[in-house]
Parts: C-alpha cells; sequence; structure tokens
C-alpha cells in the first residue's frame, strides 16, 4: 500500500458540510449554508421570546491540511477526530475542543490544523454572532492510485442517479446537511442534503453501497442497484445517535443579568418528580426554597408566593397550575425553553419583587408536520407543528383532563349521602409564525430591513364542583368554581442594522365564578397591553435599549354573599350566623405602565449596564409612582469566567381587584417594593461543564399583608383594612450551580448541581393587628411578634438532577433533594387556654421560629423508554417520587388542646406513567 | 387574587393531609378534667339608651348567674379550685394584668356544674374605675359588637389547670331592632330515632354506631339586629352549634350545625360509637349548645352500655 495521505474533514453538526469531495487531501473552502445552527442572541433582543435564526451560516474559507501523525502513518492507523470549533464573531477560531481524544497523536494533529482555521462570520437574525459547530477531521490512507483513465473514457462513462430525502426515523424531521455517498472510497463522487433532507447523487451504475453520514445520526448504510441513465428515488430512515435528542444546542446567549438559567425543553420534561411540568422544575434552581407537598410555589431568595411573576413570551400567565395545585397551565411541548431570574433582571422587566420566569414559546416546525399524543393519569394533550406556506409556520396544542370521569370509582359511597366531585381543566396554546423564509438571508431582503413576527394566543379553564348531600352527610355542602382566562398575543420584531425593534400587543380576557351556597362572584376581567422594546447598536462599545410597558385591565364584579363578618359587623367567637344577603355590582379600571431605558456599555474587559424604568399606576382615584434605578457590572477576567454584580430597586403593582372601595379592598394601596443586590462568579471549566456562584442580599418593604389595622372611617364606624402595605423581608444567601450539559449525542450524561444557603425574614412593620394577622405576619400564636423568619425559611437546599443515556431508548433520571426543615414555634404546654365561646384552645407557645421540623430529602427517579418506528415514535416513562418513602415534615400541627404537637407526613412514594406518541 | 390562590392551595394541601393524622386526644372524648361548657344567664345584658344614665349603668350591673360544666371523670371526686376574674383585654387569656382585672369570685367545689351569682357590670379596677370602661376603651372597634368582658375561670384540679374565657356581652340599642339575646335551649335528644329523655340512664348494646340527634332547633334560632360597621343595621339569624362529649368512646362528628359563610347551615346529626374492646359500663353525655353570640346551655344524658 503506497502511503498516499488523505486527511478529509467533514463537519458534521449541524451545521457545515465541505461541499466537495476531498481530490486534495485538505479541507475545502466555500461549504455551503447549513440546515440549522446553534443560535446565539444578539445583545438587546428580549431574552426567551423568538428563538433566535441563524441566518448566515460560516463557510470555511481558510482550511489548513493537518499533518498525518508519522506513527500513525507507520502503522497504517486511520481515526476521525471529532471537534468542538467555536468560532468568534470574526470567523477566527476563538476554542477548539475533542469531545473523544482518539489518541495516536491524531487529536494533536487536528488541533495544530483547525486552529489555524478562518471561517466566514455567521450571522444569528442577520447579526454576526459567535456560534459553536462540530466538526470530524477524518484521517484516512487512500489505495495506490490506478492507472489514469483516458479523457474520453471519462466523457463516455456510464451515470446512474440517486435521489430522494433523507428522514429522521420516528419523528420524520427532514435530516439537512447529510453527506450522501456510495462505499468508503474518499474519492467516490458525495451529495449534501438540503432544508428539505433531499439530495441527489449521480454514480457509475450498478451497486451503490450507500453511506449517510450526519451529524447526531448514526452511520446509515444499505445498498441499492442503480441502472444506467435511471433514477432510483429512495427514502432512508436514519437513526438518532442517542434516543430523541436532535437539537444540539452549544452555543449560550450572552447573559446580561447577574444570573439567568435556562431550561431546555428536554429538561423541563424530563426532570425527575416534577411530572414533566415545566414551572416545578423551576423549583430546582438555585435561589428557589422548596414549596411544601408538590406544590409548584414559586420561593424565590426569601420572596412569598405571589411575588415572582411568571411570562410566556412577555405576557403574564393569571394563574399557574391548573386546581390550584395541579399540572401548570403551560404545557411542557409547547415551550421551548425557560429562562429564570431569581433577581437582579432588567429594566425592561417589572410588576414582581421576587423573581422572574419567561416561558419562551415553540415555532412550529418549518420542514414538515410533526405532532405529539400524550397521556397520563390525569389528563390527555397534543402538540402540532406544521409549515403552512414557505415562511408562515404553526403549532398547536391543547391538553383536557379527564380525572371527573375517573373520580366517582375512588369516591367512597353510602347509603343517605351522596358525594359528587367534578374537577376538570383544560388548556391551550396556538403560535403562527411568520416571516422567517427558510434559507433566507438579511442581505437578500430589501435594504437590509428584515421582518418576523408571530401571533400567539393561550388560555385555560378550571372548573371544579363539589355537593354533597343526603340526611346521613353532616350538611348540605355545594360549591361550583369556574376560573378561564384567554390570552393573545403578537410579536412583531424588527431589524434593520444596528437597530431592532420588537412590538408585543396583547389582549385578555378573564372569567371566573364561585358559588357556595348562597354565595355567588362572577369576575369578567378585559386586559389590553403592549411592551416596545428599541435596541441601537451606537457602536461596539455602546449598545442602548429603551420601551415601555403598558397594561390596562377592567375588571367587574357580581356579587352575592351573606353579609360578611368583620367586614359589616363584629364578629362574636364562635358559631357564625347567617348574614342578610347582599348584593353588589363592582368595576374597577386600573393602568399600569412603564418607561425604561438601560444601556450595555463595554470599557475593556467591564460592561456596564445602568438603568432605570419608572412605573405609573392609576387605580380608581388612586395614582402610585415608583422609580427604580438598576446597575449590572460584568467583569470578562478570562476567557471563562466573569465576574458579575447588580444592585437596584424593583416595584410590583397590587392586583386591581386589591382598589376596591373598603370594606373588601384599600384603595390607598401603593407600589409593592423590594431592593435587590447580588454578587457573582461564572466559571466555564470546559466547553460543558460550567460553575456558577452568586451571593445576593434583598430587602422588601411595603409588601401587601393581609390584614391590616383597624381605623375609625370619615363619617362614622370603623373598618378593618383588608389589605395594607406593612409587609416586609429581608433575605440573604449564596446560590451555587454547577451544570454538565452534552458534548455531543453521544455524550450520556448531564446534569445539575444546586446549592443555596439563604437566610430570610418575613413580617411586618407595624404591630399584629387586632384579629391576628394573615399572610405576612401571620404568626399562629399569641406574642406579639411581627417579624421573624420566613415560614419557608431553609437555611441550606440542595438538588441534584442527572439523567443518563442507557442506550437502545432508555434513559434514567434521578433527583436527590435535601432541605433544612422549616421553622416552627415549639408548644410550650402548661395549662389549658380555653375560649368557651368558640369552643377552641389556645396555645401556649416558646420563642418564635425557635424550632424546625426535621431536614426534608427525597430521592426521585424518571425512566424513560422510547421505541422509534420508521415514522413515529412511541415513548413511556414512569416518575417515582419520594423512592425510598421518607417520611418527610411537612406541617406540625397541635392536638385540639394544644398540647402535642403532630406532624403532617409530606407525599409518600408515588408513582406516575404516562404515554406519548410523537411523529 | 393570585397570591390568595397560592395561599390557598398551600392551606388546601395542609387541611387535605392534617384530615390523615388521627390524634389521640379528641374534643368529644371526656377522660380527664375539663370545663366543657360556660353559661351566663342573662347571656347578654342591654340598656335600655346608649346614654351614660343611672338606669342605663344599673341595667348593666345586673346580677348575672355563671354556670360552668366541669367534668373530670377520672378524678375520683377530688376538689377543684376556682377563681373567676373579669378582666379588660379579651387577648389577655388568663386575664394576667392585674390592673385591668377584678376578682368575682373564688373557691373549691367539685365535679359537676358550678354555679355563682356574679355582677360583672358593676366590677371596678384601679383608680375605682368601672371595667366596663376600660373594656371599651381596649376596644379597637369603639362598641360595635357591644362591650365584650372577657370573664377568665381558672380551675385547677391536681395538676390540671384550665382557664376558660367567656365573653359576657352587654350592650345598648344602638341601631334599631336590636333585643337581648336568649339563652339557647337543646329542646331534645334522641338515639337511632328514639327520644333520649333526662333521668333514666338508657340501655344499649353493641358496637354502634348510634346515630344521636337533637330535636329541630331552627325555630328557635333567634333573628336579630346588630349594629354595622358603618353604623347601618345588620340583620343575622343565629345558626346554632352543638358539640358532642362523652366518657366512652367518641363522636362523628364531634360538632354539628353552625354555618359556613355561604349560609349553609350544618344538621344537628351525630354518630357515637364505643371505644374498641371496652367493656359494659355506665356512659354520660353532653351535649353543649352555642348560639354564636354568647348564649350557651347544656344537657347531660346516661346509657348504660353495654357491647
Amino acid at each position: 500500500m503506497s502511503p498516499n495521505l488523505k486527511a478529509r474533514s467533514a463537519l458534521a453538526a449541524a451545521s457545515l458540510l465541505l461541499a466537495t469531495p476531498a481530490l486534495a487531501q485538505a479541507p475545502q473552502t466555500g461549504a455551503p449554508p447549513a440546515q440549522a445552527a446553534p443560535p446565539s442572541q444578539a445583545e438587546g433582543t428580549p431574552p426567551a421570546q423568538a428563538q433566535p435564526v441563524m441566518t448566515k451560516p460560516p463557510e470555511l474559507v481558510q482550511p489548513v491540511e493537518a499533518q498525518y501523525p508519522p506513527d500513525a502513518l507507520a502503522q497504517g492507523l486511520t481515526a476521525s477526530v471529532r471537534l468542538i470549533i467555536t468560532i468568534a464573531a470574526d470567523g477566527t477560531v476563538a476554542d477548539v475542543l475533542p469531545t473523544e481524544p482518539v489518541g495516536h497523536g491524531f487529536d494533536e494533529a487536528a488541533l495544530a490544523a483547525v486552529r489555524q482555521f478562518r471561517f466566514s462570520p455567521a450571522e444569528v437574525d442577520g447579526v454576526p454572532a459567535p456560534v459553536q459547530v462540530e466538526y470530524v477531521y477524518h484521517f484516512t490512507l487512500n489505495a495506490p492510485p490506478e492507472e489514469a483513465p483516458g479523457q474520453e473514457q471519462v466523457q463516455a462513462a456510464p451515470k446512474a442517479t440517486l435521489t430522494g430525502q433523507l428522514i429522521s426515523r420516528g419523528s420524520r424531521s427532514r435530516v439537512a446537511g447529510a453527506t450522501v455517498r456510495c462505499g468508503d472510497d474518499p474519492e467516490a463522487p458525495e451529495a449534501t442534503s438540503d432544508a428539505d433532507g433531499r439530495f441527489t447523487l449521480e454514480v457509475p451504475p450498478g451497486e451503490c453501497a450507500v453511506r449517510v453520514v450526519a451529524q447526531g445520526f448514526q452511520l446509515y448504510q444499505t445498498k441499492e442497484q442503480l441502472k444506467e441513465n435511471e433514477t432510483t428515488e429512495v427514502n432512508f430512515f436514519l437513526a438518532p445517535a442517542a434516543g430523541a435528542l436532535e437539537t444540539v444546542v452549544r452555543s449560550e446567549r450572552p447573559k446580561k443579568e447577574v444570573v439567568r438559567r435556562t431550561i431546555t425543553r428536554q429538561e423541563a420534561q424530563r426532570t425527575p418528580g416534577t411530572f414533566g411540568d415545566p414551572i416545578r422544575v423551576i423549583q430546582a434552581l438555585p435561589g428557589v426554597a422548596r414549596a411544601p407537598f408538590i406544590s409548584g410555589e414559586l420561593l424565590v431568595r426569601g420572596s412569598n408566593p405571589g411575588q415572582t411573576a411568571t411570562m410566556m413570551d412577555g405576557v403574564s400567565i393569571p394563574i399557574l397550575f391548573h386546581l390550584l395545585g395541579g399540572p401548570s397551565v403551560v404545557n411542557a411541548e409547547f415551550i421551548d425553553q425557560l429562562d429564570f431570574y431569581p433577581g437582579g433582571y432588567g429594566s425592561q422587566y417589572g410588576r414582581a419583587v421576587g423573581g422572574i420566569v419567561e416561558v419562551g414559546t415553540r415555532k412550529g416546525a418549518a420542514d414538515t408536520f410533526h405532532g405529539s399524543v400524550k397521556v397520563d393519569v390525569l389528563d390527555a394533550g397534543f402538540f402540532l407543528e406544521a409549515p403552512i406556506t414557505d415562511g408562515i409556520s404553526v403549532a398547536a396544542a391543547a391538553r383536557r383532563s379527564y380525572i371527573d370521569t375517573l373520580l366517582p370509582v375512588f369516591l367512597p359511597k353510602s347509603e343517605g349521602s351522596t358525594l359528587s366531585v367534578v374537577p376538570r381543566y383544560w388548556d391551550y396554546q396556538l403560535r403562527v409564525d411568520f416571516g422567517a423564509k427558510r434559507g433566507a438571508n438579511a442581505d437578500v431582503e430589501a435594504g437590509g430591513a428584515r421582518s418576523t413576527g408571530y401571533v400567539m394566543a393561550f388560555g385555560s379553564d378550571d372548573q371544579l364542583r363539589v355537593v354533597s348531600s343526603g340526611p346521613k352527610t353532616e350538611r348540605d355542602l355545594s360549591v361550583d368554581t369556574q376560573t378561564l382566562f384567554h390570552r393573545i398575543k403578537g410579536d412583531w420584531t424588527y431589524r434593520k442594522g444596528n437597530l431592532t425593534s420588537v412590538f408585543t400587543p396583547y389582549v385578555g380576557y378573564d372569567a371566573n365564578s364561585f358559588k357556595f351556597g348562597a354565595a355567588k362572584q362572577d369576575g369578567v376581567g378585559y386586559t389590553l397591553g403592549a411592551r416596545e422594546v428599541l435596541g441601537l447598536e451606537l457602536s461596539s462599545a455602546l449598545t442602548v435599549r429603551t420601551g415601555m410597558d403598558l397594561m390596562y385591565e377592567h375588571q367587574s364584579f357580581d356579587v352575592e354573599f351573606p353579609a360578611p363578618e368583620n367586614f359589616e359587623y363584629v364578629a362574636f367567637p364562635g358559631a357564625e350566623s347567617v348574614g342578610e344577603l347582599l348584593v353588589e355590582k363592582i368595576g374597577l379600571g386600573a393602568f399600569d405602565g412603564a418607561l425604561f431605558v438601560e444601556a450595555d456599555l463595554k470599557v475593556g474587559k467591564f460592561t456596564f449596564t445602568p438603568g432605570v424604568r419608572g412605573n405609573l399606576q392609576s387605580a380608581g382615584d388612586t395614582q402610585n409612582l415608583a422609580l427604580d434605578p438598576r446597575l449590572w457590572v460584568r467583569f470578562a477576567a478570562t476567557e471563562r469566567t466573569t465576574l458579575k454584580g447588580s444592585l437596584g430597586l424593583y416595584s410590583q403593582p397590587p392586583e386591581t381587584f386589591r382598589f376596591i372601595d373598603l370594606p373588601y379592598g384599600n384603595p390607598d394601596l401603593v407600589y409593592q417594593r423590594a431592593f435587590q443586590s447580588s454578587l457573582g462568579v461564572d466559571h466555564r471549566l470546559t466547553d460543558v461543564l460550567n460553575v456558577d456562584v452568586t451571593g445576593f442580599f434583598n430587602r422588601r418593604f411595603n409588601n401587601i399583608v393581609a390584614p391590616g389595622q383597624i381605623i375609625a372611617r370619615t363619617g362614622g364606624g370603623v373598618v378593618q383594612l383588608p389589605y395594607s402595605n406593612e409587609g416586609i423581608g429581608r433575605a440573604l444567601g449564596l446560590e451555587v450551580m454547577v451544570k454538565k450539559d452534552r458534548a455531543s449525542a453521544k455524550d450520556k450524561w448531564s446534569g445539575w448541581l444546586s446549592y443555596t444557603f439563604s437566610r430570610s425574614l418575613d413580617g411586618r412593620a407595624g404591630p399584629k393587628p387586632d384579629g391576628g394577622g394573615g399572610f405576612g405576619g401571620g404568626f399562629g400564636d399569641d406574642t406579639d411578634a411581627t417579624y421573624g423568619l420566613s415560614p419557608f425559611d431553609q437555611t441550606h437546599i440542595l438538588t441534584l438532577v442527572s439523567s443518563y443515556v442507557l442506550g437502545n431508548g432508555w434513559e434514567l433520571g434521578g433527583r436527590f433533594r435535601y432541605t433544612t426543615g422549616r421553622p416552627t414555634t415549639p408548644l410550650n404546654h402548661t395549662y389549658d387556654l380555653y375560649q368557651v365561646d368558640r369552643n377552641r384552645f389556645n396555645g401556649t407557645y416558646g420563642p418564635y421560629a425557635s424550632a424546625r421540623t426535621a431536614g426534608f430529602h427525597q430521592l426521585d427517579v424518571r425512566l424513560d423508554k422510547s421505541w422509534q418506528f420508521q415514522r413515529w415514535t412511541l415513548g413511556a416513562y414512569v416518575d417515582v417520587q419520594n423512592l425510598y418513602n421518607a417520611e418527610n415534615v411537612e406541617f406540625v400541627f397541635n392536638d385540639y388542646r394544644q398540647r402535642r404537637e403532630y406532624e403532617v407526613p409530606g407525599i409518600p412514594i408515588l408513582p406516575v406513567v404516562g404515554v406519548k406518541g410523537s411523529f | 387574587m393570585k397570591a390568595l390562590i397560592n395561599y390557598g392551595s398551600l392551606l388546601l394541601l395542609a387541611m387535605g393531609a392534617v384530615a390523615c393524622i388521627d390524634p389521640e386526644d379528641q374534643p368529644s372524648r371526656v377522660h380527664d378534667f375539663r370545663v366543657l361548657g360556660v353559661s351566663t344567664e342573662r347571656p347578654e345584658l342591654m340598656a335600655s339608651t346608649c346614654e351614660r344614665t343611672p338606669e342605663a349603668l344599673d341595667a348593666l350591673a345586673a346580677e348575672v348567674t355563671y354556670r360552668a360544666l366541669l367534668v373530670d371523670p377520672s378524678g375520683g371526686g377530688r376538689s377543684i379550685q376556682y377563681t373567676l376574674w373579669a378582666c379588660a383585654d379579651p387577648e389577655d387569656r388568663t386575664c394576667a394584668n392585674e390592673a385591668d382585672r377584678a376578682l368575682l369570685a373564688e373557691g373549691t367545689t367539685g365535679e359537676g356544674e358550678l354555679t355563682l351569682a356574679i355582677h360583672p357590670g358593676a366590677a371596678r379596677v384601679g383608680e375605682d374605675r368601672l371595667l366596663l370602661e376600660r373594656v371599651q376603651e381596649a376596644d379597637p372597634y369603639k362598641g360595635l359588637g357591644g362591650i365584650r368582658m372577657p370573664l377568665v375561670l381558672r380551675a385547677v384540679a391536681g395538676d390540671e389547670e384550665v382557664y376558660a374565657q367567656k365573653l359576657m356581652v352587654f350592650w345598648c340599642p344602638v341601631v334599631e331592632g336590636m333585643k337581648a339575646n336568649e339563652q339557647p335551649v337543646i329542646p331534645g335528644l334522641r338515639v337511632d330515632d328514639a327520644p333520649w329523655l333526662d333521668g333514666e340512664p338508657l340501655e344499649l348494646s353493641g358496637p354502634g354506631p348510634f346515630v344521636v340527634t337533637s330535636d329541630d332547633v331552627s325555630a328557635l334560632e333567634e333573628t336579630y339586629v346588630v349594629p354595622g360597621l358603618r353604623l347601618q343595621a345588620v340583620t343575622l339569624k343565629e345558626a346554632w352549634e352543638i358539640s358532642w362529649h362523652t366518657t366512652l368512646g367518641e363522636f362523628s362528628p364531634q360538632e354539628t350545625g353552625g354555618a359556613d359563610f355561604g349560609g349553609q347551615q350544618g344538621r344537628h346529626r351525630t354518630e357515637w360509637e364505643p371505644a374498641e374492646g371496652a367493656t359494659a359500663q355506665d356512659v354520660t353525655f353532653w351535649a353543649v349548645v352555642r348560639d354564636g353570640r354568647g348564649g350557651s346551655s347544656w344537657l347531660v344524658r346516661r346509657a348504660r352500655w353495654s357491647p
């Protein structure tokens, strides 16, 4: 064998492919555009909204031939070195890492060559941006050259054509950028599949040993008999290389915020113990305290429930969970990713004194019709996505519960009593995208301007009806509730040169009804809002963003209630009397608007982002103003290490219904406020392993608490304010996040470690109101303390999440959690305190929050199995909560005489199974 | 609303979980020293005018019969020491503030009904001030719920000590239509639909459960008027609650009647189930009724139960 050296290269990932077969031994220039690319967001575009699109892939313009390792050459060894190349915004190679070292000097030779490559800059949304690609450098040895045929022979050579389409097995996605060739001869003709997965290959007639190489897919081999001057049309179904992983996203959006944690759809669906619920996955991130039981409450950096805003593509989601604590109204199939900001977020965000959760929705597929159907113990749903025409795609999802049909089987039946419980819920999401034509390049559009957009609608409906009656029941009981909402939003993104504009109008409709015996409430709400974010890159060192965030809502309520005690008259302890029926019609409109501006100023390795948000709320006759200055500083210490800090003020308007007249509302409420600060460091240990350590300190003030104080009314009488701004809180802590992503489709392991050390205080600034306190200072004992440890305080919060691809369609995941027990106030019984009129006992207690429940620890495990068929995939999972059945204490309650404490255990071992089919 | 819903969901989850816990000690299972009820006759005192006249003060200073139901089934007839105070602050569950309390009675008694004649409306505290005035001063509702004077009974039996607080209500006609409360009285009880009379113990046998009901009280529940917080008249209707107690086994539910905020009233029907493995014995039952505005009374019944 003559030592003809053949070194060939191929970009395999979802990025680059060499266009022509390697007649030479070096990589080729002029690589064609890629099917898809790792997204990278340009500065100034809103995060987690429209997924960034690679409008221009990088092309290899300056290849460098690697030196064949002499020892390997002498031994006749060949190899393929798989590399991750980070291409800087200017097209130079910023970093190269081998994903799986092969040894024998091949790795070093490939690295040395690739470091000298030069690419044309990739563009994301029309802006040059850094990207990462996977690249395979092949070292092969050619057979000795045969005698070259004469020119006449070449011209007379007969031809056959193989044409067809490459389809991902199990999902029907089109596989673009794959190479198709006959045999293993490096000189053989080669074809590259286009965006629709189509290819055409011209080869000599005869048997073709087809080889298809595509990133993320197993090598596909088959044999085709090709006849002279005939075209053979085929469909090849390629098997994904590792389970159902199809998208490999390695490029990160630059972080403006001090902390932004992103959860992919895959993570949202497969994190054990979350039932595939995207909102509950957030609870596994640093800074979030564990909520009791399996409720999905977001308790972020010491804040209380309701103080973290959850939005879907920038529009607030009115309710997070079906039936109070059930599945979240966000269908996991519809999300693209979740961004979680525990604090220190940008000026364009407001209306929260805790954190922000931004649910980014999924753009419909551009290649062909896809979908999935999912069934579990509570509900069933579907997801569909398809291109309508070039540039327009649609995605839709819907879900409906069926527990109302299953519950009667489990409800107790006895003569003389009937019990009917009918819970129902459904939700839907619909998104239509337009303007992003496949393969469109910003350069070819008129004037370089580019518009994309989409219209999205989402909503949900929850109904619960409980009827209990019969002579043997304690009482006839009837409860009927419904909570319904719809939201429609538009999104128009316009880019021209260094200007980016994102305009997001939205409208909403809410309806809720509640019937409980003679008490009825029917509420209707209309919402109209818009957000405009304008970004202008004035220079490479200065980018300015400004905009407005306006919202108007009108709420009206038709109410019929028996006169409620303590609102209409002074309650006497004990049996509540039945009040005369009150009938009221209440209507109130409220406007909340904000103007904001912020700028990124780069000075050397520093990036300063000063910003300010001015808020105005007008509700009835009340007008509130709040100014929120904020500052972020980032210091890029090294290529891999960044120091970051933030401080600023944040405001959250009281909900509109709280402004209704006394005694049911308080028109004098003002903005809830918080001061947030943080300081941290982010270090990328390897390309797939990242460490983030952040300390934080927050103070909340003017927060809403209930009830307020009892005051004299103008014109006579007294009133207990139902709400007041007396709430205060403070939290400090340290968050650590270590995250390991999958390096490639072959990398089987991913996961993260999340640890939070925190101390959070909560309460109210004023004295305890007569009649006790509700939330915010509701301390449940007889002390006068109104400020102390938050009921949700957890000193240590540790979460380990891991998932491992076992192969053959199996994937195993686990989540382990340990948290410090929540504070309790211990009983200190020495005598009975009996309230005769109430027929209840008061307790005698030790110091407030001077004890804690035992620490919480739990292991959740999830096992997924997928079966890939030619055109669809069947998946099944079992998600087991609390695998080793730990008896964790959720609450402590006392016996009726307040003599002894009883621990209320949490959820025992709870397996949940589900089935999902997708195509 | 979102925050309220969030808290509501936590509360529902907690309530659901608590329902799964079965504490050993139950309100209906009387096994040690207890104060089961306190009644004042009359249940409230109403002056004829809201002006501070001698007649009005005399009406509010009228004698009141104070009754406390003391039970001590395992005490063996031991003596019970008691002290009865009136004080100014309802939040002061033990009348610990000596400056604002007046001693009404003290002494020693035995198990059963403690009956005392008292004049709480005439009680005076430091500097010879009427306690009623101190109560009114401390009232954040400025008397719109009446003047509610805490009567605190401290009862000690052996090493068991109970503070039982009852609010004594003093009214004047703030709005039209107000009238003094009348004492709620249970007209009668039935066991498995048969009348359960006072006097001869009922013979009961078997594991039960035995259905215990009260005769219909709906006609006795008063419609009454109180001043509203906006100084308007508010019309209310009583919804009596009855708590059930026994020396053997327990009742389920342990409290019946009452109304929820939707005005749905409970029916006075409960089931008594003897303790598992118990031997034949005499059993005492108490049904204590409360009208939700300070009135209270009780019935005592006995039965001879055999397995």
